[in-house]
């Protein structure tokens, strides 16, 4: 990957590739995994962006596809090889941002599932109904629903922490 | 007061430090431990299960009253054990190196390394295993009757004219050698396409990660 393509094609996007990368990984070790998999996945399938969809929207349906293709194979090994302990002991370790509220989001965040986490990052990030629709691929119509339900999860897990 | 999930979003990733993209100068890292643990563990796995297979086959070989049978290919799966074991120690004192690009270089040579022996045995083992599997059943039990020479008697009532060398049949003599001889010649590749099924999705990934980071260092 030249420095000029991440420079250009994928740093201005990095902010949501953070994002996303940290609503499904639980340490610093596997976030920086998860960061580069999209990177690398962006460079090496650059060819196949059509210009049907913006940039940034096939970048982030990219991400979320990395990132849950790399959990299901995380969970397949964890299944077959990993105990208990070890999942528990790396949620401990997890990693932790300097904004307080932002960590108790995102861990509320990461007890939806993985769609939804997807689905309520890209409204965080005030994508259009239509975009995230896109991205996701599943019909507009259904997404205001979607993401109504989700808040009022997001409330409940949260109530009590954040005042 | 509760904040909206908006506003804790949005002030959050407004401090410092919140949004740090990670450095992407080590690639592959943990892509190329996972692989290569994952060889590793395959590899003892199949390991045990050639050793398991060992024990078993001896004391059955001796209840079935094939004997010789179940020592010939015992020595096999010990020579087989004994080579998977040198190659073991190898795998592990594999050189990291300061790159992933060096340490799955290091061990690609590991795998061509284990490709060529097991090649070179092969054509060695696959005749040597129909051997043992003949005399196992030409001498069947020890101390009892001989099943091959019993064999070849009844074979003489039914065939008067047939040909013998040494007591043995020359058309099975012709038999034995042409199977002996099609399978050294054919042993390594018969070896590689084992191995290839078992690790044939390691080797392949392999190749794809070490083809992408040359084509990143280009």
């Amino acid at each position: 990957m030249s420095r000029d393509f991440y420079t250009s094609s994928i740093l201005p996007y990095a902010a949501i590739i953070i994002k996303i990368c940290r609503a499904y990984t639980n340490t610093q070790e596997d976030f920086e995994d998860y960061y580069q998999e999209v990177c690398l996945q962006i460079w090496k399938s650059r060819d196949n962006f059509r210009e049907q969809s913006k940039w940034s929207t096939w970048v982030y349906r990219l991400s979320l596809n990395v990132c849950l293709t790399l959990l299901k194979k995380k969970k397949n090994s964890h299944q077959q090889f990993a105990s208990d302990s070890l999942i528990q002991e790396e949620i401990e370790e997890g990693h932790q941002f300097v904004d307080e509220s932002l960590n108790q989001l995102y861990d509320a965040i990461k007890q939806l599932s993985e769609i939804d986490r997807g689905v309520i990052l890209l409204y965080l990030e005030e994508k259009s109904y239509q975009e995230i629709a896109d991205i996701i691929d599943t019909n507009p119509n259904n997404i205001g629903v979607r993401i109504k339900r989700i808040k009022e999860r997001l409330k409940k897990l949260l109530y009590g922490k954040v005042n | 007061m509760e904040k909206s999930i908006e506003s804790i979003w949005k002030e959050g990733f407004l401090k410092k430090d919140a949004l740090v993209a990670p450095k992407l100068n080590n690639l592959y890292n943990q892509k190329s431990k996972h692989i290569i643990d994952k060889f590793q563990r395959m590899y003892q796995i199949n390991r045990i299960a050639i050793a398991a297979f060992a024990l078993i086959v001896l004391p059955v070989s001796f209840i079935s009253k094939l004997p010789y049978l179940g020592v010939l290919m015992f020595i096999a799966f010990a020579i087989i054990i004994a080579v998977s074991g040198r190659f073991m120690k190898k795998l592990k004192a594999i050189n990291t190196g300061d790159t992933s690009y060096q340490y799955l270089n290091s061990f690609n040579e590991f795998i061509k390394d284990l490709l060529s022996v097991n090649e070179k045995l092969s054509r060695f083992l696959y005749p040597y295993i129909f051997i043992a599997i003949i005399l196992g059943f030409w001498f069947g039990d020890i101390g009892g009757n001989i099943p091959g020479k019993e064999f070849v008697s009844k074979l003489i009532v039914d065939y008067p004219d047939m040909q013998l060398v040494l007591g043995l049949p020359l058309i099975g003599i012709f038999g034995a050698t042409f199977i002996i001889f099609i399978l050294a010649l054919f042993g390594g590749i018969i070896g590689t396409w084992d191995i290839n099924l078992v690790y044939s999705g390691v080797i392949k990934k392999l190749e794809e990660l070490i083809g992408d980071m040359e084509e990143l260092r280009n």
